[in-house]
């Protein structure tokens, strides 16, 4: 249990070196999922090594739990990473795979074997104990890697791009037990991915490197509106979107138009990437019956109370009063319609 | 495949049995040329010199295995086989060690020279080791070493040291970073990730290493011949040569000797020529 906290971090390469992480503040809640989102190269996985203690900080301050850790080494942070490549020690069995990271910390015999045993219960490793990592598929090693991070009962859980090298069967699969984990464990977890669909679906709250940002759904032709005396930028989760309003009921709706650009059909729904008439683009994550040829030009939509605003300038979420929802309501239905 | 065309003995089966023949017949004759000269060796072991200049290539009868108790005991092979094995093994124990924690440190850690470390390594396998003959001679004299097991040890640890931290570096750089990673998540500090995960994940390359320098320093002849001049400091290579006279040479005590110091060099090629063809055809790791 722990809260993770990110104070105006940077790295940089050298003194004079390339700037690849840049004031990051971030705090994350005692047994938040958080998940960070970026384009490959954009500081997403340094900033999870930084967290790990895997890279230095070159200035900023990281604390856990209250207590500052940026000159704290790795195996001191009570922190389990599981790595894209899975990173399993090639030359140990399943077993000592899971209980390496066990036997390093004074832990009696027995109980190393009572948590191995109830990992490998609890996802289903317990056959392939013997094993070694050579004779496992995929998705088995994967288990091995989540097992071996679970067993250590760490404060927080780091996952580095833990499905890219997944089918997209075994990427569902491997995520929604993530997910179970995560909410079995409680634990404060971080988890990296360019992967548009494991940051919807898994993701309690995301964050760019930078600083919070907008969900997908956020579309920027410029500056939509003023607020509270900021520019504002819209922004509307994909799963708010809808293609026919009667769902919507009789509540007033705000709508936007775009051509199609990409259909991804993914079994349980259909993601929909729209460029949208006045710039920007926006992705719609719609039932899978849905449809649309590309070059189509559809319209979604969706209610005012779907909408978030963003400072256009610094990306921040901008939090609305209630006493001006009603405003921003107004707002929305003049732009949108 | 072989079966099936085998099975329809169609017009495939006949040139394929021609290329498994020529194949055997290539290899039958590349077998008898390598092992031809041992198992001439190993007849000669058994006989003595007279019955050799007789016949150098009858077959031993009767069998003079008492020629193995004669270097053995008589012919001081004893002394000079545990000097080779004390020697040897000492050296390759320390240069597998050393080299192998220089070639971690220098795969894996960025630091300043890292490369011009590497380099002057490097260069140093171009040139021939008798270069330094001299001078290594010159230097063991000033510390009195001249003339010791220890000296020659130490000689020999400098003599391979390069070949195998160059071997092991290619080696040990294509391990995955993660798995430090992982280990250093684990728990583990920098010396244990280099026991615990190194050590074993680099074994091919390693054991491949451990023999060629065993095999190489088991049979080194000149540098011992020049820093070693006790006879009861004799490695194996020069005790061989203390049969071979300017007027008379005994054939079958150099023979049996010969016998005695390949075994080892059979027992320890038997024992990791797998880990040995693993390392070879490395890329092991994924």
């Amino acid at each position: 249990m722990a809260v993770v906290k990110l104070d105006t971090i940077v790295k940089r390469y050298g003194h004079a070196g390339p700037v690849v992480v840049e004031n990051v503040d971030l705090t994350i809640a005692d047994g938040e999922f958080m998940v960070l989102l970026g384009p490959s190269g954009c500081g997403k996985s340094t900033t999870l090594r930084m967290i790990a203690g895997l890279e230095t900080i070159s200035s900023g301050t990281l604390s856990i739990d209250g207590r500052v850790v940026n000159d704290v080494p790795a195996k001191d942070r009570d922190i389990a990473m599981v790595f894209q490549s899975y990173a399993l020690y090639p030359h140990m069995s399943v077993a000592d795979n899971l209980a390496f990271g066990l036997r390093r910390r004074a832990i009696p015999a027995t109980e190393v074997q009572r948590r191995v045993g109830e990992v490998a219960a609890i996802l289903g490793l317990a056959p392939l104990l013997a094993r070694k990592p050579s004779a496992l598929s995929g998705g088995q090693r994967q288990r091995v890697a989540l097992g071996r991070a679970m067993v250590r009962e760490p404060q927080v859980f780091l996952f580095d791009e833990p499905l890219s090298n997944l089918d997209a069967a075994l990427r569902v699969n491997t995520r929604s037990e993530i997910i179970k984990q995560h909410h079995r464990l409680g634990s404060t977890m971080i988890y990296v991915t360019h992967d548009q669909v494991a940051r919807l679906s898994a993701a309690e709250r995301r964050a760019r490197s930078g600083a919070l940002d907008a969900p997908l759904g956020r579309w920027s032709d410029g500056t939509l509106l003023a607020y509270d005396g900021r520019d504002v930028t819209l922004g509307v989760r994909a799963e708010d979107m809808v293609i026919d309003p009667a769902v919507l009921g009789a509540a007033p709706y705000g709508s936007v138009t775009g051509r199609t650009i990409a259909v991804e059909p993914l079994g349980a729904e259909t993601l929909l990437l729209l460029e949208l008439e006045g710039g920007g683009e926006i992705t719609a994550r719609l039932p899978r019956h849905v449809s649309a040829a590309p070059e189509q030009i559809v319209t979604l939509h969706f209610r005012p109370e779907a909408v978030y605003l963003f400072d256009s300038t610094t990306g921040d979420a901008v939090s609305t009063q209630e006493s001006d929802a009603a405003v921003v309501r107004a707002a929305v239905q003049r732009r949108t319609h | 495949m072989a079966s099936s065309s085998a099975a329809r003995g169609g017009p495939r089966s006949l040139p394929r049995l021609f290329t498994r023949g020529t194949l055997a017949l290539v290899l039958g004759v590349y077998t008898i040329y390598q092992l031809g000269p041992f198992l001439w060796l190993a007849t000669m072991s058994l006989r003595t010199t007279a019955e050799i200049s007789a016949a150098p290539y009858a077959w031993p009868k009767p069998m003079h295995f008492e020629q193995f108790r004669t270097a053995w005991v008589d012919s001081d092979f004893a002394t000079y086989f545990w000097n080779s094995a004390l020697v040897v093994v000492s050296a390759v124990a320390v240069v597998t060690l050393i080299g192998a924690a220089a070639a971690h440190a220098l795969a894996r850690y960025r630091f300043r020279g890292n490369r011009i470390i590497y380099g002057i390594l490097f260069s140093s396998i171009i040139f021939p080791p008798q270069i330094t003959l001299i001078s290594l001679y010159q230097i063991l004299v000033d510390y009195n070493l001249y003339n010791s097991l220890f000296g020659l040890s130490l000689v020999y640890i400098s003599l391979q040291l390069p070949l195998t931290v160059y071997l092991l570096e290619g080696f040990f750089a294509r391990i995955p970073q993660d798995l430090f990673d992982a280990a250093k998540m684990d728990g583990y500090g920098d010396l244990e990730i280099f026991w615990r995960i190194v050590l074993p994940v680099g074994m091919p390359a390693i054991a491949t290493t451990l023999i060629l320098n065993f095999i190489q320093l088991w049979n080194e002849f000149l540098f011992a011949v020049v820093l070693i001049t006790d006879p009861d400091k004799r490695t194996l290579p020069i005790g061989i040569r203390a049969f071979m006279g300017d007027h008379f040479q005994d054939i079958g005590m150099i023979a049996t000797g010969v016998m005695i110091s390949v075994i080892p060099v059979i027992i320890v090629y038997v024992f990791f020529s797998e880990k040995l063809i693993r390392g070879m055809t490395a890329g092991a790791i994924k």
